[in-house]
C-alpha cells in the first residue's frame, strides 16, 4: 500500500498547503489544551517526545516502510491517553514531514497515527502488572497494516477508479508486510522500555481518579 | 522438546553457507578474468558480436552510433562502419559468410549487416569495406531480423516480406510480400523458408518466392521458427503472456501449446533440446516426437540467448539492475542456474560471444550501455582468489550468523525476551534484505492476475502513420506536448522512457530506490516528482516495475 512512486496524490497550493498545516497544527494544540492545564515541565516533555520520534523518523526514512512512528503513537496513546497520542502523531507527522516532504498525503498519515493512538489508548497494553508484550505486539501488527491502509487514500485525487484502488493496494502487500515485522521489531526492543520512560508523566486517569478521590475525601 | 527442535533448526541454518560453498567451489567469475573493455559512451548493442576468425565485430545501435566496429582480441579498434541513415534500435544479428562462388559469381569472406533503414550491406570484415549493398523497404522500420544463408544466397527478412540475394553482388532473386515484421528472422528448410510476422502468421515461402501463411494465432512470432523433429516451435507472444507452439506444416496444424510469461527471448535450438526465456523463466525443452518441458529456472531474458559448445548457457537479464545469467544444464533434466557478475549493469537483450583462441576462451559481453567487455578463460590452475571482499556483505553477514546462533541459545536456555528480540532484528533484517526482489515479483505476479483492462488514451491523428503499433512517449512539458514513437521493443515504461528521451534529446536523471527507479527529471525540469501513465491508466508502481504492451502509449506529467 505505500509503494507509490507514480502517484502522489492532488498537487496542493501553497495556500492549500498553508492552510492543511493551520489546520493540523490547531488540531494538536487542541488535543493538548483541552484536558488540563499542564505544567512546563509536560510541555517539554511532549516537545522532546514529538522531536525524537520526528528526528528518529526523519534518520530510519532510507530503509522502506519501516515505521518508528507508528509504534511509538501506540504506546503513547496507550500511557498518555488519546487526546496526547493523537496530538503527538500529528506533531510527529507534520515535522517529519518538513524534512521528509509535505503535501497531501501528511494528513493521511497524521490520521493514520493519530487512529492508532487513540487505539492504543483503548487497548489496555499498559496495566497495573506492566507492559502486555503480547498485546501490544499484535496491536503493533494491526496498526502497521491499518495505517497503510489509511496513507492509501491519500492516491485518491479523482482519477482512481475503485479497481485501481484496489490493485494499488495489492501492490503494496510486501511493504505492509514489512512495516509489521518493523512494528515487531520496535515493541520487542523498545516496547518495554518507551512505556517505563512513558510511566514518569501521570496518565489521564491517574489524574481522574487523583481529583475524583481528593473530592470524595474532601465530601 | 519443541524448543531444542526449533534451536536445532536454527542451528542448522547456520551451516546452510558453508554447504552451498562447497557445493560450488568454482564460480564463473573465479575462472574469467577480464581482458579488456570498449565503452563506446553512447548507443545500444542490442545483438550478440560476432567472431570471424580473427576480428571481434561489434553493432552498436540508436541516434548516436549506428556503426559496426571490428576490434582485435586484444581490445584494440580496427576499423568502424558507420550507418548514419539508421537511428533506430540495430538488433538484426551479424551474419558472418566464408569466402565461396555460385551462379552469381565469387564472393570473399564477409560480414552481412541488415540495418533498420531498410540498408542490407555485405562488408568486408578485414577492413569494413562496403562489398555490395540494397535496399529494402521501410515503413517505421526496415530490417530487423536475422538472415539466413542457403546455398549461394542470403534470405533477408525485410519489413514486409522476405528477400533473397545472391551472396556475390547482392543482386536480388525474388521478393515476396509477408506480413508485417519485427525480428522475423528466417528458418532454412527442406521445403522453403519459414518466417512469422506481427499479425501471428508464420509463413511459409518456397525456393522461388510463392508464401503460403498460416494463422497461428498465438500472438507475434518475433523470431526465427525452429525446425524440430516434433514440429516447427514457435514461441508466440501476446499482451497476457506467450505460448509454445509445436505446428505441424505438413497438416497445418497445432500439435501442441505450452503457456509462458510474457515478453518472450529468441529461443535456440541444438539438437533434440530447445532453450527458450521470457520475463518468467529459461526453460529447456526436449523435442523428438513431443516436445516436454524439462527444467525451468525463474529469471528475465528478453532477447537473444547464447548457448555454446561446452553446454553452458548465458543469458542477459534484461532488468534495470541486472547481470547475466549462466545456465547449465546436465543433458538429461536438470538445469543449473548461477549469477554472473561481468561488471555491466542495466537492461541487456545481446547475447554474449563465445570463442577460443588457442587455448584461451574469450566471452565477449555488451548491452544497452553501449560497454562491451571481453573476459578471458584463465583455466582453474590460474585461478585467482577474489581480492574484492565486501566488508559491508560480509558485516551483515556475520551479524545475521550472530542473531541467529543468538536466537537459538536464548531459545535453549529459556530467555524468551531475548529470543523474540534476536529472532525479530533477524527478521527484520532478512525481510530489508529480500523487500525488493519481493516487491518486483510480487507486483508482476498481480498485475499478471489482475491486468489493467481500462484504456483512455487516444491516438493523435497528428501522429504520424509509422507511429501505428508502436510504443509512444509524450512528455508534458511546460504546459506543451512532446510526443516521439515508432519505439519499440520494450518492456518497462523506464526502458522506453529512456529511449524516448534519447531521441528527443532531453536529459532523464533520477535514482535507483528500494522502491523502484524514481524519476528526479525530464530535460531539466524537476519540480515535486513526476508520475506517468499508461493507456490512460497512472502508474502504481515505479517506472522500471510498470510494464508496457507493444502499442501502449505512456504519458509523463510532471506533478
Amino acid at each position: 500500500m505505500f509503494q507509490a512512486m507514480g502517484v502522489h496524490g492532488p498537487t496542493l497550493s501553497p495556500l492549500a498547503s498553508l492552510l492543511l498545516d493551520v489546520v493540523l497544527l490547531g488540531c494538536a494544540f487542541w488535543l493538548l489544551a483541552k484536558p488540563t492545564k499542564r505544567p512546563i515541565f509536560d510541555s517539554l516533555f511532549m516537545l522532546s517526545l514529538v522531536l525524537s520520534v520526528s528526528l528518529l523518523r526523519v534518520v530510519m526514512q532510507p530503509i522502506p516502510n519501516v515505521q518508528p512512528v507508528t509504534v511509538a503513537a501506540l504506546l503513547v496513546g496507550a500511557q498518555l491517553g488519546a487526546r496526547r497520542g493523537a496530538a503527538f502523531a500529528v506533531l510527529v507527522a507534520m515535522i517529519s514531514n518538513i524534512f521528509i516532504g509535505d503535501g497531501w498525503w501528511t494528513v493521511f498519515q497524521a490520521a493514520g497515527w493519530a487512529s492508532i493512538a487513540i487505539a492504543g489508548s483503548r487497548l489496555s497494553l499498559v496495566t497495573s502488572t506492566g507492559f502486555n508484550l503480547g498485546r501490544a505486539c499484535m496491536a503493533s501488527l494491526v496498526a502497521a497494516f491499518w495505517f497503510d491502509f489509511i496513507v492509501s487514500f491519500s492516491i485518491l485525487d479523482g482519477t482512481i477508479g475503485f479497481t485501481e484502488f484496489i490493485v494499488y493496494l495489492g501492490h503494496g502487500l510486501p511493504f505492509d508486510f514489512l512495516h509489521m515485522v518493523g512494528n515487531l521489531t520496535f515493541v520487542i526492543w523498545m516496547g518495554g522500555w518507551f512505556t517505563q520512560l512513558l510511566e514518569e508523566e501521570s496518565s489521564i486517569e491517574e489524574i481522574k481518579f487523583a481529583v475524583v478521590n481528593s473530592h470524595g475525601i474532601d465530601g | 522438546m519443541l524448543r531444542r527442535l526449533i534451536a536445532l533448526l536454527f542451528v542448522t541454518l547456520l551451516l546452510v553457507p558453508p554447504i552451498a560453498a562447497q557445493e560450488n567451489p568454482t564460480t564463473w567469475n573465479e575462472t574469467n578474468s577480464l581482458s579488456w573493455e570498449y565503452d563506446f559512451e553512447a548507443g545500444y548493442i542490442s545483438t550478440s558480436p560476432l567472431f570471424d576468425g580473427e576480428r571481434i565485430l561489434v553493432r552498436t545501435s540508436g541516434q548516436s552510433e549506428p556503426a559496426v566496429t571490428a576490434f582485435d582480441v586484444s581490445g584494440n579498434k580496427i576499423w568502424q562502419h558507420t550507418n548514419n541513415a539508421s537511428t533506430n534500435n540495430d538488433m538484426s544479428p551479424l551474419l558472418y559468410v566464408q569466402a565461396g562462388q555460385g551462379q552469381c559469381g565469387s564472393w570473399p569472406e564477409m560480414v552481412l549487416v541488415g540495418w533498420t533503414s531498410g540498408l542490407v550491406e555485405a562488408l568486408n570484415s578485414s577492413n569494413g569495406d562496403v562489398l555490395w549493398s540494397t535496399q529494402s523497404e521501410v515503413l517505421g522500420w526496415g530490417v530487423t531480423g536475422q538472415f539466413a544463408l542457403d546455398g549461394e544466397f542470403v534470405l533477408v527478412p525485410t519489413r514486409q516480406g522476405i528477400g533473397q540475394y545472391c551472396l556475390a553482388d547482392g543482386q536480388q532473386q525474388w521478393w515476396t510480400q509477408t506480413g508485417l515484421g519485427w525480428r522475423n528472422g528466417v528458418t532454412v528448410g527442406e521445403t522453403g523458408y519459414f518466417l512469422g510476422d506481427e499479425s501471428g502468421q508464420l509463413w511459409h515461402v518456397d525456393r522461388t518466392g510463392i508464401a503460403t501463411p498460416h494463422a497461428l494465432e498465438l500472438g507475434k512470432i518475433r523470431h526465427a521458427p525452429l525446425l524440430t523433429d516434433a514440429g516447427i516451435l514457435i514461441h508466440g507472444q501476446a499482451d497476457s503472456g506467450s505460448t509454445l507452439a509445436i505446428f505441424n506444416p505438413v497438416n497445418a496444424t497445432l500439435l501442441q501449446q505450452i503457456p509462458a510469461g510474457h515478453s518472450p527471448a529468441i529461443p535456440l535450438l541444438r539438437g533434440d533440446y530447445v532453450v527458450t526465456g521470457d520475463s518468467s523463466a529459461i526453460r529447456i525443452l526436449q523435442c523428438s516426437s513431443l516436445c516436454v518441458v524439462v527444467d525451468e529456472i525463474p529469471f528475465h531474458t528478453n532477447g537473444e540467448i547464447g548457448w555454446f559448445d561446452d553446454g553452458q548457457i548465458l543469458a542477459p537479464s534484461n532488468t534495470l539492475e541486472s547481470n547475466w545469467g549462466l545456465f547449465t544444464f546436465d543433458g538429461q533434466e536438470n538445469l543449473t542456474y548461477s549469477p554472473i557478475d561481468v561488471g555491466l549493469h542495466g537492461y541487456g537483450t545481446a547475447a554474449p560471444l563465445q570463442f577460443s583462441v588457442g587455448t584461451t576462451t574469450f566471452t565477449v559481453f555488451g548491452n544497452d550501455q553501449g560497454v562491451v567487455r571481453a573476459y578471458s578463460n584463465l583455466g582453474e590452475e590460474q585461478t585467482v582468489p577474489a581480492d574484492d571482499f565486501d566488508w559491508g556483505v560480509q558485516g551483515l553477514i556475520f551479524v545475521m550468523f550472530v542473531l541467529l546462533g543468538s536466537s537459538s541459545a536464548f531459545l535453549l536456555s529459556g530467555k524468551r525476551e531475548w529470543f523474540l528480540r534476536t529472532s525479530s532484528m533477524l527478521l527484520l533484517i532478512l525481510m530489508l534484505l529480500i523487500i525488493p526482489d519481493l516487491s518486483s515479483q510480487w507486483s508482476k505476479a498481480f498485475d499478471k492476475q489482475f491486468p489493467e483492462t481500462s484504456s483512455s488514451e487516444e491516438w493523435n491523428e497528428q501522429w504520424p502513420d509509422a507511429w501505428l503499433g508502436t510504443q509512444i512517449v509524450i512528455f508534458e512539458l511546460n504546459g506543451e506536448e512532446h510526443s516521439i514513437g515508432g519505439l519499440v521493443g520494450h518492456d518497462d515504461v523506464l526502458s522506453l522512457t529512456q529511449s524516448a528521451c534519447e531521441k528527443l534529446d532531453f536529459d532523464l536523471t533520477g535514482e535507483s530506490t528500494e522502491f523502484g527507479w524514481y524519476v528526479d527529471s525530464i530535460d531539466g525540469i524537476g519540480g515535486e516528482g513526476w508520475e506517468f501513465s499508461i493507456d490512460g491508466s497512472k502508474g502504481i508502481i515505479s517506472a522500471d516495475h510498470s510494464d508496457v504492451t507493444t502499442t501502449s502509449i505512456v504519458r509523463w506529467t510532471p506533478v
